[in-house]
């Protein structure tokens, strides 16, 4: 029976290929929401890792790290939005690339 | 090739090749749609790794709250950046392509290597059954001081953002 599980390095590798895809979208956007997405991404690649992990621990504690974490994501994506949201406001456009402080 | 196998295998494949997709395309509302499969795809994977609460908590996050607050953000915006007020055509400005995907390429070469190098063990499957009598049981006694204070971060986050939004002229 324990042979036909899923290798934990499987579940690893596809992680690792989330947060790249992630991380490339983070320094490939330059679009605000496109980077909040690559964010996101990351953080979910984590958290695969954490629940990866889990399923190997009688006391479950990945998992239960990991519903914390997709708490906290959450909230930071909420807050993160308003950001752009007021920075739209102020600059009439969102592109990271041509934001400039006013001196 | 068990069955189990071929359903990871596909789920993979769904979850990465939206990705792609999102790291691909400049239309920021065919990122939102590839971004929901993306979320479809992982709540999969969790479910074959054996947390099923995670799955379904994941989707009712994501795709119910996330991908609406995504949505919300832009429509609200203009991604237009050459200051063309009048119509918002969704293509997005990127720096160059070939550098990031470079770096990230290098970024998943070099965890596979690390990854291939670490011994993870075999693979002991501590429980194959439902976790949602554990997870409800845990978060009300063991993890009871954590699950008040995330709720009342989650309360500070939501105050804080409605506060940021808010127009004030």
């Amino acid at each position: 029976m324990m042979n036909n599980e899923i290798p934990l390095l499987l579940f690893l590798w596809a992680a690792a290929c989330l947060f790249a895809i992630g991380f490339s979208m983070l320094i490939l956007k330059r679009n605000a929401i496109f980077v909040l997405m690559g964010i996101e991404l990351m953080l979910n690649a984590a958290n695969l890792n954490l629940i990866a992990f889990s399923r190997q621990d009688t006391t479950n504690q990945g998992l239960l790290l990991g519903i914390f974490v997709l708490v906290v994501g959450v909230c930071e994506m909420a807050v993160a939005l308003a950001l752009v949201i007021q920075a739209y406001r102020q600059f009439q456009h969102i592109d990271l690339g041509r934001f400039k402080s006013r001196n | 090739m068990t069955p189990l196998m071929l359903s990871f295998l596909a789920l993979v494949c769904i979850t990465c090749g939206s990705a792609l997709v999102m790291l691909w395309t400049k239309n920021i509302l065919h990122a939102a749609l590839a971004m929901f499969m993306t979320m479809l795809g992982l709540a999969g994977l969790y479910v074959l790794a054996y947390a099923d609460v995670m799955a379904v908590s994941h989707l009712m996050i994501y795709v119910g709250g996330v991908l609406i607050l995504i949505l919300f953000g832009i429509m609200l915006t203009n991604q237009n950046s050459r200051g063309d007020k009048d119509q918002n055509n969704l293509v997005t400005e990127e720096s160059s392509r070939v550098v990031p995907m470079l770096i990230g390429l290098a970024i998943f070469a070099g965890l596979v290597f690390i990854l291939a190098r670490g011994n993870f063990g075999g693979i002991e499957i501590a429980d194959p059954n439902s976790k949602l009598s554990f997870v409800g049981v845990s978060l009300l006694t063991e993890y009871a001081m954590p699950f008040e204070l995330v709720g009342i971060y989650l309360l500070i986050a939501l105050i804080g953002s409605t506060y940021i939004a808010k127009h004030d002229e």
